[in-house]
């Protein structure tokens, strides 16, 4: 599904991602995790679009396209979805007004027709249920004055909406109590299926016994170093990560 | 000083008569102003962004030579007693409800009492101010639906001066939407005087929709009594140099008043908002909210006072001045001035000026939305709250309707 390879990216001069190489399959959930500062989150803001970036080197290739080249937007009704680990407050900007407004946009990039106002209501019923997000946060502004548990399980409502073929998760599990960590796995184990995929980038094991990863990733100093079952996640939370700066 | 006859200001009203409507000690006073002076430059405070060239050689058209646009108006609100005015003649509705008088300036003596001139085109408009209405909302009536005044501006340099007085406990909304046809080059002065009585609710909206070749400029002198509810909202919806200086005198106790300015510019328009709004009794409340985009060229201008005077303790008095730039070339200047002379008071004022948020473009684009229909929803957003003043459903989708055209903005 997606094929990063030797991917190079620095940000006001300076580099942070160094040959990143990463295959993800349809199906797949793989985590990534590492110390701060290893690149986790610009890995996710690059894959996303940010223009704060520089590309100095490398490719990415989602499905047949070469992902580096489409806008943000374009990346987006490609099916690729950014789950922010810092969600932005957008005061005056109703949440269901703008994700109606994203999913037609993306229908009309396919060609398809918009969706009806029924289908859509329906459809905002269905999948605030799933990450029991209290319908009335659906109707007001973007993120306003939401606790960062709201914040994160909006941020699954709308992938949850805009069902999305790849989905990364930047630190979704940051600030969140055990309660909401539940309810934002939850979401997302059951929008999973043989046809997509998440990547899932954290900076602790615990998120992991929720959301089970395939394949678990050790970013370090912008390059993917070490890569292993999900037992290796467990490893990490009990010895660290110094080991693996020693092995290297 | 040596007074040059032909500076830039006698070829301005070289060909204005003067109609002498105003009591002679104003118009003596009027005079008195006017001697030795000249259009203003961008040397004086209050033309400081505002260039006056393009109106000193203006070639104005000829009224007579255009079609009479009296005829077919535009009036945004369907449910409204409805009033048209130009230079030369107003239509007044058949169906005024009691309560409602309504005759022209000529005939009202009432009409004059401000002498105050702030600069050369308020004396002017005292001196050959020629046509306006004046409006009384007799006692206790309320208004069952709005008053809508459209006044179409077809060429020329005209005058107007209208009055409108509520009395102790009236409420009203007036509209006033101004016009012009597009392609004449005309001038219009109007000066507003509303006298609101004690515990009248008084809502004004100026919906401000003329073309390029149009100056526009408006003066609103309002005075307020004990209890009163006073609100005035400008909305510049196009036109291509406005000039709008509202100052509201709070001279009786628990007082509200609003001023609210909501402004969409782009091209080579330019819009000044100067207001004063002077506390000189305490325990009132005034609360003023100007906002805005600039596109291309555009240039705002924001001029906001408040005066808290010696007597007007409890005063709690809000300002904020709220901008955003969509181009590089566009550019507001604000000034917010605040002068105490009060101790117990709350005030507060706050001017912003920037683009729009950069994260939040990113959020909204990252779920798929393009950057137009991005910035398109911040900029709406942006704009929300001033508009929230605004109670007619009609109005509201009239500017909708407008700002989408001239912007190709989705609402």
């Amino acid at each position: 599904m997606i094929k990063i390879e030797n991917l190079h990216a620095s940000i006001n001069g300076k580099e942070i991602l160094k040959g990143l190489n990463l295959t993800v399959n349809a199906g797949e959930v793989h985590a990534i995790m590492g110390p701060n500062g290893a690149g986790k989150s610009t890995l996710a803001s690059v894959l996303a679009g940010r223009e704060d970036y520089e590309i100095t080197a490398g490719s990415v290739t989602f499905f047949d396209k070469d992902l580096l080249e489409l806008s943000t937007e374009d990346r987006a009704r490609e099916g690729l979805f950014l789950a922010f680990q810092y969600p932005v407050e957008i005061p005056g900007v109703s949440n269901v007004n703008f994700l109606r407004t994203a999913i037609n946009e993306k229908r009309a990039y396919h060609g398809q027709e918009p969706i009806s106002a029924k289908d859509f209501m329906a459809m905002v019923r269905e999948k605030s249920a799933l990450v029991e997000l209290d319908s009335k946060l659906s109707t007001r502004s973007v993120n306003e004055g939401f606790s960062g548990g709201e914040k994160k399980r909006n941020e699954i409502f709308q992938m949850a909406m805009l069902e999305p073929k790849l989905s990364v998760l930047d630190e979704t599990d940051s600030g969140l109590d055990i309660d909401a960590l539940r309810i934002v796995s939850h979401g997302v184990n059951a929008l999973k299926t043989a046809e997509n995929a998440s990547i899932v980038i954290t900076h602790y094991q615990r998120l992991l016994d929720y959301i089970v990863p395939d394949v678990v990733h050790v970013l370090y100093d912008g390059r993917i170093v070490k890569s292993g079952p999900k037992e290796l996640a467990l490893e990490l939370e009990e010895r660290g990560y110094d080991w693996i700066k020693e092995s290297l | 000083m040596e007074t040059n006859t032909l500076n830039k200001l006698s070829l301005f009203v070289e060909d204005l008569h003067e109609a002498s409507l105003a009591p002679q000690p104003l118009i003596d006073a009027a005079k008195e102003y006017l001697l030795g002076q000249d259009l203003p430059t961008t040397k004086s405070e209050r033309f400081k962004y505002t260039r006056l060239a393009k109106l000193a050689n203006a070639n104005f058209t000829d009224p007579s030579k255009t079609s009479n646009s009296v005829e077919k108006p535009l009036a945004p609100i369907e449910d409204a007693y409805l009033l048209i005015i130009n230079h030369e003649e107003v239509i007044l509705p058949q169906d005024l409800p009691k309560g409602v008088d309504i005759c022209l300036i000529q005939d009202s003596p009432v009409a004059w009492h401000e002498a105050a001139f702030k600069d050369v085109f308020g004396a002017l408009n005292t001196l050959h101010a020629q046509m306006g209405l004046s409006i009384c909302i007799r006692r206790n009536t309320v208004l069952d639906k709005p008053l809508q005044i459209v006044h179409a501006h077809n060429g020329g340099k005209q005058f107007f001066r209208h009055h409108l007085q509520f009395e102790q406990n009236s409420e009203a909304q007036i509209y006033f939407v101004s016009q012009s046809m597009e392609g004449s080059v005309s001038f219009a002065h109007t000066h507003f005087q509303f006298d609101i009585a004690k515990d009248a609710r008084i809502k004004i909206f100026k919906i401000q929709d003329t073309s390029s070749g149009h100056f526009h400029f408006t003066e609103d002198r309002a005075k307020q009594a004990e209890g009163s509810h006073f609100q005035i909202n400008t909305l510049t919806l196009d036109g291509s140099f406005v000039r709008n200086d509202s100052q509201v005198q709070i001279q009786g106790e628990h007082a509200q008043t609003y001023l609210n300015g909501a402004y969409w510019l782009k091209d080579d328009q330019h819009l000044a908002n100067y207001t004063t709004i002077d506390h000189q009794v305490p325990n009132c409340e005034s609360f003023e909210t100007y906002k805005g985009v600039a596109a291309d060229k555009a240039v705002g201008v924001f001029n906001g006072k408040v005066f808290v005077r010696k007597d007007a303790q409890k005063t709690n008095a809000y300002q904020s001045n709220a901008n955003v730039l969509l181009s590089e070339d566009a550019s507001i200047n604000s000034k917010p001035e605040l002068e105490i002379y009060a101790d117990d008071v709350k005030c507060s004022h706050g001017s912003t000026t920037g683009q729009l948020d950069e994260n939040a473009l990113f959020y909204l684009r990252a779920r798929g939305l393009s950057e137009s229909a991005a910035k398109n929803l911040l900029l709406q957003a942006f704009m929300e709250d001033v508009l929230t003043y605004i109670p007619n459903e009609d109005l509201l989708k009239f500017i909708h309707h407008r700002i989408g055209q001239r912007f190709n903005w989705v609402y």
